[in-house]
């Protein structure tokens, strides 16, 4: 595994600079006029950004407000029955709700738990899996459509659940065969 | 669907606050108008008089039966706390307690509810010393905590946020889409597209095979693979434009579109960088173990993800919305 990460490690280093030498280039050899062409793509950088706005403070407030309101441990509490029968641990659960709805939270949670669990317990590792092989559903979900103002997002949304659903008991399971 | 997560959030969010506010006000968890008898000691000049007005560094001795009943865990010895007395005559006080280390949580929670870098309150004396008298220390109302932080921390915090992220992310979009531009005229992209032809065909049947949206996707998973989100989601957002050029219906997602985004939910990140990291700052014998688990999982909930997205859109309930007229 070791030399697996380097090996990324070191791709992941040289991929932005050797794309970006590759497209101009590229585009040079094409006879392309790659400033003109740059300026002219880069103009629609700030429109994007701002058309995002509205999506993301709608989705960023409805989490803000959940987070804050507390209602992530009740939520806990009323589920830890079900989940403890699929073998999570009740520690585990906030990061299983957060992990969806805020990158900045979930982080938070496996911070908390390293520290009280330490991170090669099952429950450290357990998180560690989750956090690796989630997303932050939501925020991906508001910044993409957001970027070409679409609100009516049909079968992404569902699809996008089960998906996380999936990863979250995926990680459960995996931990215990893993390291059970 | 987003309707009701986004109901649900906020409606859930408010309520559980209302929730255990009143919870802590009928258990009067702040212990709200209940005064301790406390021992005040002078630390600055002992023998000047308490002048209304000015401020005087003291130093409060909680005994622990004072603390009793109130905070968790009850210290062994007295607490003894650093503040500063503002008298208002000669025998009471205004007192700001200084939040240290050794302030029991309850009490820093109470803080931070007033916004306050210190805990307020009132003391009155019968006769101060300067070795040391008895007082009767009141501490300043606590109400509402939870409410306090949904408007806060919630609402007004979140909605700063969400600007700051979209304006951060426009000087890294105009580099992404400047750059793509390029590849896009010289052709680059359309060639990128024809190389994965076999695999996107069939993941986007309803987008042209060299397209650039094609080109623009097969870069942003990649990229997203490598864990070089900076450069992931302005690909993303270039794809989504792309795929948006041969959308019909303004504001409703099309079936490629739903099948990208869950592409990139479902997250197929190989090396989780940010989780290796924490893992050995947080004293790992082995910060990679996690490695083989994680790929497997991300694998299967992608390809759950997609066959999920790909049945969903068969379902006459989604197709309708894609053909009714706008509303």
């Amino acid at each position: 595994m070791g030399t697996l990460v380097d090996v990324m490690g070191v791709i992941s280093v040289v991929a932005i600079p050797g794309l970006i030498l590759l497209i101009v280039v590229y585009g040079l050899a094409k006879k392309v006029k790659i400033y003109e062409a740059f300026v002219e793509g880069a103009k629609e950088g700030f429109q994007v950004g701002v058309r995002i706005i509205p999506f993301l403070v709608a989705m960023l407030v409805a989490i803000g407000v959940f987070r804050a309101g507390g209602a992530m441990d009740i939520l806990a509490a009323a589920i830890a029955p079900l989940t403890n029968l699929i073998g999570m641990p009740s520690e585990v659960l906030p990061m299983a709700i957060m992990r969806p709805l805020s990158g900045s939270g979930a982080l938070g949670v496996m911070s908390e738990i390293f520290k009280s669990h330490g991170a090669d317990s099952v429950v450290g590792r357990m998180v560690s899996v989750m956090m690796g092989s989630g997303e932050t559903t939501f925020y991906v979900l508001a910044v993409y459509f957001g970027s070409v103002s679409i609100s009516r997002t049909r079968q992404a949304v569902p699809a996008g659940i089960v998906a996380d659903i999936v990863a979250i008991l995926m990680s459960v399971w995996l931990t215990h065969l893993v390291w059970g | 669907m987003l309707n009701y997560i986004w109901f649900a959030l906020i409606v859930i969010g408010v309520l559980v606050a209302v929730g255990s506010d009143w919870h802590d006000l009928s258990t009067n968890k702040f212990h709200n108008g209940e005064e301790m008898a406390v021992t005040v000691r002078l630390l600055g000049d002992a023998s000047a008089p308490l002048l209304a007005g000015s401020r005087v560094p003291v130093a409060i001795e909680f005994p622990p039966g004072a603390l009793a009943g109130r905070v968790e865990p009850l210290p062994d010895s007295a607490l003894v706390l650093n503040a500063r007395l503002i008298p208002t005559s000669g025998t009471a006080a205004n007192i700001e307690i200084a939040l240290e280390d050794r302030t029991p949580a309850l009490w820093r929670e109470m803080a931070r509810s007033g916004k306050k870098e210190f805990l307020a309150g009132s003391i009155a004396w019968e006769r101060s010393d300067a070795a040391g008298f008895p007082a009767r220390l009141l501490l300043d109302p606590v109400k509402f905590t939870r409410l306090n932080a949904v408007t806060n921390d919630g609402f007004i915090r979140y909605a700063k946020t969400a600007v700051e992220l979209a304006i951060g992310l426009i000087g890294i979009m105009a580099l992404w889409l400047g750059v793509m531009k390029i590849a896009e005229q010289s052709g680059l992209v359309t060639r990128i597209a024809a190389m994965v032809r076999p695999l996107t065909t069939r993941l986007f049947p309803d987008v042209p095979p060299d397209h650039p949206a094609m080109g623009a996707m097969i870069m942003n998973i990649s990229a997203n693979m490598l864990g070089l989100s900076n450069a992931a989601t302005p690909l993303g957002l270039k794809a989504m434009e792309e795929l948006n050029k041969l959308n019909r219906k303004v504001g409703t997602a099309t079936d490629a579109m739903c099948t990208f985004l869950v592409i990139n939910t479902s997250s197929v990140q190989l090396i989780p960088a940010t989780v290796i990291a924490l893992r050995a700052a947080a004293g790992s014998s082995n910060p990679t173990e996690i490695l083989g688990p994680v790929i497997v999982a991300t694998t299967v909930n992608t390809l759950v993800g997609i066959v999920t997205v790909k049945l969903l859109a068969r379902l006459p309930y989604f197709r309708r919305q894609l053909s009714a007229e706008a509303p």
